[in-house]
């Protein structure tokens, strides 16, 4: 038998029972003291990081978010439906002619460091990008039919154009103290991370939140600006909290280490509709997913690529297709019922959507007829020909494999072809490689998504000719048209609208060319999908949706929730169940920790189970070693 | 103390032949310069790997660009040409500067090594405390129970440690997650669910170390129970196999003390495989605790590989890349020198 006193042993455990002491020394740091010195400040999770805090630099949503609380845009959008409305422009008009824009510059507004902002800093901000290169990469579409932007006083800033141009009242860009960023050379530009400790000092803007605190990968902090010109806002401040585990933040939201988890997956979103003193929110989202046909894919110059399949360039056969989609199983299966089937490539939650009459419906029976009459008999094999008898109908398929519902969609969508005697193989490629694919023109059809901004001009532009795919250097890129959809009256209708200021007619000639392009089916839209957000309603109160009354309550266009919420307090408390936001969607009647606690124990047992059967091997085995 | 344990082991082995004094050191000399030799030659034929790896990846770096922001083909096209440039060329570029000390990150547009300096930190407590636990409850398990063979001490460890190496870790990370940082019924959440420390407090402050400790406890934990499986496995294995060795008995027919016998002798022969282990595996914690690292958001060296890759930056994964292999190499050749040192057979 062994000696219990044995020294080793006793050394071992007084080695780890120092390190049962540093463990301990940590718990005595609880979750909940740490909240209540904080407790105005709105702490949120994200999945996704904030790339870069530099304005110039930074590509991801969650850095346009930080962006928004530390600068102002010159215009903004209204909370209600998205509008033109004034930031640092107080107000504008434009001449006759639509060729000189006069913005007339708020008053008394000043940076965090106290300087006070000026015209001068505005017709700073716009000439740095007109005149960067790097500097054009985030903003180059504002400027690009402004020819020159001159301060005249303190107050004015007159802006000369080469054509006129709607975008005029959407120039949403930070503008940028000039004493700050005339420091930053043009090369310096690419290193400069535009946080405190930066050389000049970073994150100066003018916006309701002062940046304090920047943590790559971990958080970011911002304190009230307690001077903000449009009113200081009602917390002490906002915190980023990153995280790369969906299921990590939301146990982080459910035990209020977080108080709004950004961004939830159907399945979490589901586990946590009824929880007590969480609310979360399905919102209206400006994102569609699409299926694409290569409709004829080919160069800018007119030169035919790729591989596509040539039935697919009948616009009666890609009419078949659409009738053979089913959108409402989708919905259903890929979003969990969260979105709504699609139609056009402007949304609905934009006023500049048109709903099309007769919208095209879920009929094989239809789509079989279309076919029989546009010439497409049916072979032996149950396979489809072209009308010649040549090239059976065989499409290849691609789906996107950080996507589900991008895999989940082809797969779908394999069923229903064959049931209108289209044969296909299916592939699932990164999202940099089906971008390959679709520039050279090698699929038939694939699932994509578009996240559509609220002027309409760049989603309508990836219909135009002139965004073919182009070559440069013996290798073939794709440009914005990934239908290779192609049609002088529709880029006649482009260019219109492009220059067309009357905002009424504008909407018009955008709606006009929506039901053109989905006549002509070059997308199936599939689905508009929710965006879906979880907050604690035992903390903040206040949330605006954007656009009224079903839009996101954050990641918006503007910063209306975080000037608008306040804590919860006793006096508050009784009407944020029904006033906090105009609340839809919850009230699920499914306890949401079951489910994984559910799973948890489940896996124990299996684990368990595991563990007693080796346990049991075990003891034979050594029985029998032992004799 | 390792050392000097298992000097005097060696000197009531009989089994090794102990070379003269002045020829040990010699021999000792040369072995370390030899391994020197081949870890360099190692790393290079890793810098040259790396570099054709990274270009043989499939996307076009720019193209991430495209679905984020109104970016005309121009400008994308400018981008381009800064990402891209013939392989010859990359190629001189790369051997002047093979660690990218002048790499910019892609993704966060900052030089790659301050990014990298910035997560090695999180990793090293991780790492440290992964470590320490894991070698002092692996070790302890494992000599106690072979030393027993076939004792119910044995039996249960054994089963437990069993389980424990079979779970993935970032399984048992979510487990604990769901334990201890949500708490189940009346098991209140007592640890953070993510992150390293809190913010708004300085990391060397008593506070800063608190919290730290406090947002390290989890992954530790999760790391440490596959690891302490192993070290258990492999220590009780090397124990048992010592069991019935001849030098043992004379040991003992000295009329030594069984736990004498156990400390002085056993130990130290039983040793040497799973000290190479921990060695072996201190170089792959560094950048194998991937899973861990993104199951807790723990900003460390493996959570960055995992940015790097979603995010597809090839200069911030070739730097990643290099220090993972780096610590590989450093720690198989400080495992060897260890062997050597304490172990004289190896040495010739």
């Amino acid at each position: 038998m062994v000696h219990r006193s044995d020294r080793t042993a006793r050394g071992l455990v007084a080695a780890s029972l120092l390190c049962g002491a540093t463990a301990l020394g940590a718990v005595s740091t609880p979750v909940a003291a740490e909240a209540a010195e904080d407790d105005d400040i709105f702490r949120v999770g994200v999945l996704q990081d904030i790339d870069n805090l530099n304005p110039f630099k930074g590509i991801t949503a969650a850095a346009y978010e930080a962006w928004a609380l530390m600068y102002d845009g010159l215009t903004g959008y209204t909370a209600e439906d998205f509008a033109p409305t004034p930031r640092i422009a107080e107000s504008w008009e434009q001449s006759e002619d639509g060729l000189t824009w006069t913005y007339k510059i708020r008053q008394g507004v000043t940076f965090h460091d106290g300087e006070p902002l000026t015209a001068d800093d505005v017709a700073y901000t716009f000439n740095r990008i007109m005149d960067g290169r790097l500097e054009k990469t985030n903003y180059g579409s504002y400027v690009a039919q402004i020819k020159t932007v001159k301060a005249t006083d303190d107050s004015t800033v007159v802006m000369k154009l080469k054509n006129p141009t709607p975008l005029m009242e959407r120039l949403a860009v930070p503008i940028l103290p000039e004493h700050i960023w005339s420091e930053i050379d043009d090369e310096e530009i690419r290193q400069y991370a535009n946080e405190p400790d930066s050389d000049p000092p970073g994150g100066v803007g003018s916006g309701p939140f002062i940046l304090t605190d920047a943590r790559e990968g971990q958080f970011y902090r911002f304190t009230s600006n307690e001077d903000y010109w449009a009113g200081a806002p009602n917390i002490g401040g906002v915190e980023y909290r990153l995280y790369r585990n969906a299921d990590a933040m939301v146990q982080a939201l459910k035990n209020g280490e977080i108080d709004f988890a950004d961004d939830l997956d159907a399945n979490i979103f589901a586990a946590l509709e009824g929880t007590e003193d969480i609310e979360a929110r399905s919102s209206v989202y400006y994102g569609f997913n699409y299926l694409t046909f290569n409709s004829g894919a080919a160069l800018t110059d007119g030169t035919s690529i790729g591989t596509g399949h040539p039935s697919l360039q009948d616009p009666q056969v890609r009419l078949a297709i659409h009738h053979a989609v089913d959108k409402e199983a989708l919905v259903d299966r890929t979003l969990d019922g969260r979105g709504t089937p699609g139609t056009t490539v402007i949304p609905p939650l934009y006023p500049e959507h048109a709903e099309p009459d007769d919208p095209v419906t879920y009929d094989p029976d239809e789509a079989n007829r279309i076919l029989d009459e546009a010439g497409y008999p049916l072979g032996s094999d149950g396979i489809r020909t072209m009308p010649d008898g040549s090239d059976p109908l065989v499409y290849q398929l691609y789906a996107r494999s950080n996507s589900e519902t991008s895999q989940t969609t082809i797969k779908f969508l394999q069923g229903w072809l064959e049931d209108i005697g289209i044969d296909s193989t299916a592939e699932t490629v990164s999202e940099s490689r089906l971008y390959e694919i679709a520039g050279e023109g090698t699929f038939d059809m694939y699932e994509w998504g578009w996240v559509v901004e609220p002027d309409p001009d760049y989603q309508l532009s990836t219909f135009t000719c002139g965004q073919f795919s182009y070559e440069d250097g013996g290798t073939v890129y794709a440009g914005l048209n990934d239908s290779f959809y192609c049609n002088e009256e529709y880029d006649d209708l482009y260019e219109q609208q492009s220059t067309e200021t009357d905002r009424d007619a504008r909407t018009e000639i955008v709606q006009q060319m929506q039901l053109m392009a989905y006549d002509a089916n070059a997308y199936i839209v599939t689905e508009y999908y929710d965006y879906l957000q979880a907050y604690r309603s035992d903390r903040f109160t206040g949330f605006v949706p954007q656009p009224e009354p079903d839009g996101a309550i954050l990641f918006q266009y503007g910063t209306y929730s975080y000037l608008n919420i306040e804590p919860v307090t006793e006096e508050n408390s009784s009407g944020s169940a029904a006033g906090g936001v105009s609340a839809s969607g919850s009230g699920s009647d499914s306890d949401s920790n079951t489910g994984p606690v559910i799973a948890g124990l489940a896996g124990a047992a299996v684990l368990g189970g595991v563990g007693l059967w080796l346990f049991a091997r075990r003891r034979r085995s050594a029985d029998s070693d032992v004799e | 103390m390792a050392v000097a344990a298992a000097v005097r082991a060696a000197d009531s082995d009989p089994e090794p032949q102990r070379p003269a004094r002045g020829g040990q050191q010699g021999g000792l000399g040369r072995f370390i310069g030899y391994r020197l030799v081949a870890g360099l030659g190692t790393l290079v034929f890793v810098l040259l790997f790396n570099f054709f790896l990274f270009r043989m990846l499939p996307g076009d770096p720019a193209a991430r660009y495209r679905a984020v922001k109104s970016i005309s083909p121009a400008d994308l096209a400018k981008i381009r040409d800064e990402l891209t440039a013939p392989l010859p060329q990359q190629f001189v570029a790369y051997l002047k500067d093979p660690l990218a000390l002048d790499g910019i990150s892609s993704w966060k547009g900052q030089p790659v090594w301050d990014l990298v300096q910035g997560r090695a930190w999180p990793t090293l407590v991780l790492l440290g405390a992964t470590t320490i636990v894991a070698v002092v409850i692996g070790v302890w398990i494992g000599i106690k129970a072979g030393w027993n063979r076939g004792s119910r001490f044995d039996k249960v460890s054994t089963a437990v440690t069993l389980l424990f190496y079979a779970t993935p870790e970032f399984w048992l990370g979510l487990l604990l997650i769901l334990l201890f940082s949500t708490g189940i019924g009346f098991f209140p959440g007592i640890f953070p669910s993510g992150g390293v420390i809190d913010s708004g407090i300085d990391p060397l402050s008593f506070e800063g170390i608190t919290s730290i400790a406090d947002h390290t406890v989890l992954p530790a934990v999760a790391l440490a129970a596959v690891y302490l499986a192993e070290y258990s496995l492999i220590m009780r294995a090397s124990m048992v196999d010592e069991l019935g060795q001849d030098y043992l008995m004379t040991a003992r027919a000295k009329g030594m003390m069984d736990h004498m016998v156990r400390r002085r002798h056993a130990v130290p022969n039983a040793s040497l495989p799973t000290i190479t282990l921990i060695f072996l595996n201190i170089g792959f914690i560094i950048g194998g605790a991937i899973t861990v690292e993104t199951v807790f958001s723990y900003p460390g060296l493996g959570l960055l590989t995992f940015e790097a890759v979603s995010e597809q930056d090839y200069v911030l994964m070739q730097a990643l890349f290099l220090v993972f292999t780096m610590s590989v190499i450093v720690f198989n050749i400080i495992a060897d020198i260890v062997i050597a040192v304490i172990d004289p057979r190896i040495r010739t």
